[in-house]
């Protein structure tokens, strides 16, 4: 029963601790993952008995995959793990700027392998021409990543919502155009960096990185720049101190909730890498 | 209870808080439609649950007779060929996802948290969430009828190819894989929730081996579905990208293996045979004590053998595939294993007989529902053994045989306990009871209808009756045995058209049942019927396994034990109510239009759908967890509430 | 309910030894990844290297699951809960590939295309 108290953790429906003083949405979590067990469990399955027995003509995939980006991928998301535990921490040591600035990073390497992602799939479809639907490897292989990869997607936007959840002012209510504003920033910050990141990655492919190619992209992505610029000072300015918030220690099991979800898509890519991308190579 | 956490708990009732804006509005209706369609109250979401599955009931049984009408004589055209296919396929959908599991999941709701001693589930809006999201996807199985596309046609396991855009180009396949994976999404959810329940919200002193068997048996129901069901989640994720994207998961052309999609359905589906039984197995241990007035006999070993059905249960699914060419050493596996889970099956059944054993037996309804349970299940059992054999299961394969052996297991097993549990707790649910004469009558029709039906089934299989055959020949030597068995389909109709008919006269002018009608043994029967909002007016604290019947034996002790946990829960701010939600439902029809969306291939249909979804849980999450506070009055017993002012 | 922006020092003292444990446990797991890549060029047996993956694999996911996820300070409840799910799904998929691997499960066209390879050879 104690270590409820230990964590702040205070459940806000129930006004008894619960039987085995496990927080319930904790419970929750970890029940759910292992569902989610069984749910990857078969995916992979899939994708592991297709590469049993491969039917004439399928692709290669030594020839198609790309262990340096894929490796560069499971670093960040790795990292992005780091980032959540800290950020559980610090919020549990009621350390809000803290856990401010960990969510961030998290978000930040979340975007960074999801673009990896699109870079990957761009990468597999136009040049190596492996399609969803023109191969079973292309079915089974994009269905899988493509699912983690939306599992990564839905953690990004849960880790964005609470990231904003986190400036609740703690006098009144909802400020909601603020609230809006703070998410539709956020997002819009994300998704035109990754954006304007990778066109400048496809120029450096194509043309070498250079004053040129960067010039190129500048001009092709101005609209995307401007954009991603003010969604950013947008953000910072939503983020400025602006008095007591309504979000401390007894959050920090939101917050533990979500980073489970997140390092549980971690693990998940830990066997992905393995089964799917370093098992092809031996 | 923990002194930090309190403490915090009342430095936080503080009245200043200023008025949730309006986009948190809260419905506080308690009675009429937004009552319900806001409710987070287990007991109304249960009774819901409930009605729609002895909707869908009737619905699927309709079906059955219609298959019955068919196939009474040789060469029948009352059906087309492809009539019957939509009749057998809606049939056991139906009457598996939209019947059996929604009515185990409406004692879940109702009983479960009642005999834990607890206030309302975990979660209370995800459950809500679930019985919408539930509503959602019989929607979407059913919406076929009254479109030109027709319902789905595949049969209840849809085997590819059959389920590919060749066979299959209408929509039907398509509602067929939305509403199943909406009603996946339904019952992980709902059984999340009830682990979570079970596991933390349990009574002072009721430990896990002092829970009734029947909220074992949610617990062990619900790691079933929490495991087994992604695994159909995946399946049908795989052939809907199949038919909406043109990938080759089942194309044999491009090196799909539609075998894969029958180990990925068994995966599920055998597990989901033991998500329909277990329930019927708690409740049947909750029956058979109370009317045999004694304890249950070997308490631990039937948790046990429940845990162990539970686990085999995911050991032995290729017992259904025996005929498709694994291998000597797979099928022999899976046939030892599937013989080895007839052994905690048969454990139960001798400690259900051990518990009658020398009781001092009051044959009322349920008791006798519960009798004729063990003696149809155990047939049911029988035939199910035969099937472990892999050469006897070479020749039933896709027979007759098969079907009785599972309507054995279904409807005397699942469904004659689940109607029993109808008889047993609606006493407590609505404060009437049902009386014995046409309880008993009803019970000795649907009997008598049931074995008339379904054990001919037995010999016309071994007789090489297919299965899903829409119609044969007058020289097969089936015409008596089917002429009998749809006499006998129309017999158990009006056995279940009566049971019905005196369920819903009960509802409106049954006896007045008094506190504890049966004198039973489970805390939900220390309440007064039907039971109020707040479920215990002073939060239970258990002492014994049977922990009512404790109770009656200790009179004195639990009244002063009650006065002393009364007067701390007022210090501590009386009871804390959940605020109803309209966001849980605004999710779910956001789910809906997206499934919509997806079927036709729309892709802006689909967007909407998401949103709506993304902005009901956003708004779900926002508006918190919140709640009020009741004070019951002392001095007017525990039946007047005074609502304070919201609490933040 | 308040900004609680500024800790008291010895709160930030944990904070940062946990923090360091965080960071190095990272570090680990990054250096653990560079083995696994290095690992698939060595010329060696390959049921020695498949051992090798996955037993790196399996320990990456135990650091992560033990410590960045808690399961090591927590109840050992919830370890329970997430190995049943883990135990399952990880024996349905080894008995997935097992049933797919047996010459039974070999799809016709495959096994058919064999033969004809093999006739072309003889």
């Amino acid at each position: 029963m104690t270590s409820h108290a230990a964590t702040g953790a205070i459940d806000h429906h129930h006004d008894h601790t619960t039987s085995t003083g496990i927080p319930n949405k904790k419970l929750l979590m970890w029940a759910f993952l292992a569902s989610d067990c069984m749910f990857f469990g078969t995916l992979i399955s899939t994708h592991l008995i297709y590469r049993l027995h491969p039917p004439p003509g399928n692709p290669v995939p030594r020839q198609i995959f790309d262990i340096p980006l894929t490796s560069f991928s499971t670093f960040i998301l790795l990292m992005s793990s780091l980032m959540m535990a800290l950020a559980v921490n610090a919020i549990q040591k009621g350390n809000l700027k803290s856990m401010r600035f960990s969510l961030l990073a998290t978000i930040t390497c979340g975007a960074i392998f999801l673009g990896c992602q699109v870079f990957e799939f761009n990468n597999f479809v136009f040049e190596k021409h492996m399609t969803i639907t023109n191969s079973i490897l292309g079915t089974t292989f994009f269905t899988l990543t493509g699912t983690h990869g939306t599992h990564v997607a839905i953690g990004v936007l849960w880790l964005s919502l609470m990231y904003v959840r986190s400036f609740k002012p703690a006098t009144g209510g909802q400020p909601w155009v603020a609230t809006i504003l703070h998410v539709v920033a956020l997002v819009a910050a994300v998704l035109l960096s990754m954006k304007v990141v990778l066109s400048i990655v496809w120029g450096a492919e194509a043309h070498g990185f250079n004053a040129a190619m960067l010039g190129g992209v500048a001009a092709a992505q101005w609209l995307a720049i401007v954009g991603a610029v003010i969604a950013i000072v947008v953000e910072r300015w939503l983020a400025r101190p602006t008095g007591p918030v309504q979000f401390d220690q007894s959050n920090a099991i939101d917050v533990e909730s979500m980073g489970l979800y997140w390092h549980f898509v971690d693990i998940v890519w830990i066997v992905i890498f393995t089964a799917v991308y370093l098992l092809e190579y031996l | 209870m923990d002194a930090t956490v309190k403490t915090h708990f009342i430095g936080k009732e503080d009245k200043t808080q200023a008025k949730p804006t309006f986009a948190f509005w809260r419905p506080t209706a308690k009675t009429g439609l937004m009552s319900w369609l806001t409710t987070v109250d287990h007991k109304k979401i249960g009774f819901l649950y409930g009605s729609f599955a002895l909707f869908f009931f009737l619905v699927g049984g309709c079906e059955a007779l219609l298959i019955r009408l068919q196939l009474m004589v040789p060469n029948n055209t009352l059906l087309t060929a492809p009539q019957y296919n939509t009749m057998f396929t809606m049939h056991g959908t139906t009457m598996i996802f939209l019947a059996v599991m929604p009515l185990g999941a409406a004692f879940f709701n109702f009983i479960m948290p009642l005999q834990i001693g607890a206030r309302d589930v975990a979660f209370p809006r995800l459950n809500a969430f679930s019985l919408w999201t539930f509503v959602a996807g019989a929607i979407i199985l059913n919406v076929g009828w009254f479109l030109p596309d027709g319902a789905p046609d595949a049969g209840w396991f849809g085997y590819a190819p059959l389920t590919s855009k060749l066979y299959n180009p209408t929509h039907a396949t398509d509602f067929w894989i939305l509403g199943l994976q909406l009603l996946g999404v339904a019952s992980i959810a709902a059984a999340l929730n009830f682990i979570v329940t079970i596991i933390n919200l349990r009574a002072p002193g009721m430990t896990m081996m002092r829970l009734p068997v029947f909220t074992w048996m949610t617990l062990i129901t619900s790691f079933l579905i929490i495991l087994s069901f992604p695994a159909i989640t995946i399946a049908l994720v795989e052939v809907m990208f199949d038919r909406q994207f043109g990938t080759n998961f089942f194309e044999v052309s491009n090196g799909g293996m539609p075998i894969l999609w029958q180990h990925l359905f068994w995966i599920f589906g055998h597990p989901e045979v033991y998500i329909l039984i277990l329930p019927a197995m708690g409740i049947v241990s909750e029956i058979l004590p109370t009317f045999s007035r004694k304890p249950l006999f070997g308490y631990p070993i039937v948790v046990f053998s429940g845990a162990a059905i539970g686990f085999l249960g995911f050991t032995v699914w290729s017992h259904h595939m025996f005929t498709t060419g694994m291998g000597t050493v797979a099928t022999s596996a899976f046939a030892m294993a599937t013989m080895a889970i007839a052994v905690p099956t048969g454990v139960k059944i001798f400690n259900w007989i051990g518990t009658i054993w020398g009781g001092h037996l009051r044959m009322r309804t349920p008791m006798m529902f519960a009798l004729g349970f063990i003696w149809m299940f155990m047939i049911g059992g029988f035939s199910g053994v035969m099937h472990a054999a892999a050469p006897a299961d070479a020749q039933q394969q896709d027979s007759y045989f098969v079907i009785a052996h599972f309507h054995y297991v279904l409807i005397g097993g699942s469904l004659f306990a689940l109607l029993g549990g109808i008889h047993y707790w609606f006493p407590l649910m609505f404060g009437r009871r049902v009386n014995e004469f046409w309880g008993k009558l009803s019970f000795w029709i649907i009997f008598v209808g049931f074995n008339v039906t379904f054990f001919p089934m037995h010999f016309l299989g071994l007789n090489g009756m297919p299965r899903r055959t829409f119609t044969y020949d007058g020289n097969m030597g089936w015409n008596t045995a089917n002429f009998i068995s749809t006499m006998g389909a129309l017999v158990l109709g009006t056995g279940v058209a009566i049971y019905f008919t005196v369920m819903i006269y009960t509802f409106f002018k049954g006896e007045k049942a008094g506190r504890d009608t049966w004198d039973a043994r489970t805390l939900e029967w220390s309440l007064p019927n039907p039971p109020p909002e707040y479920n215990y007016a002073v939060i239970p604290t258990v002492h014994a396994r049977d922990a009512f019947w404790y109770e009656k034996h200790h009179r004195a002790e639990i009244a002063q034990e009650q006065a002393e946990h009364h007067k701390e829960e007022v210090s501590h701010g009386g009871i804390h109510m959940p605020f109803q939600s309209i966001f849980p439902l605004v999710a779910s029809i956001g789910a809906l239009i997206g499934a919509f969306g997806t079927i036709y291939h729309d892709l802006i249909v689909a967007i909407i759908g998401g949103s709506v979804l993304f902005i009901g849980i956003y708004l779900w999450s926002l508006e918190g967890a919140e709640g009020y506070h009741l004070h019951l009055d002392d001095d007017e017993g525990h039946d007047a509430p005074v609502t304070s002012a919201p609490k933040h | 309910m308040s900004d609680s922006t500024h800790s008291p020092t010895a709160v930030l003292t944990a904070e940062e030894s946990k923090f360091a444990a965080y960071v190095q446990i990272a570090m680990l797991l990054a250096v653990i990844t560079g083995v696994e890549i290095a690992v698939i060029g060595l010329p060696f047996a390959k049921w020695l290297l498949v051992s090798v993956l996955v037993v790196l694999s399996a320990v990456k996911f135990m650091y992560v699951i033990f410590f960045f996820m808690h399961l090591r300070w927590d109840k050992v409840f919830c370890t329970i809960l997430f190995f049943i799910g883990l135990i399952l799904g990880g024996g349905t998929m080894w008995a997935l590939l097992k049933l797919f691997s047996m010459e039974a499960s070999v799809p016709l066209s495959i096994s058919l295309n064999t033969i004809k390879h093999l006739s072309n050879f003889a």
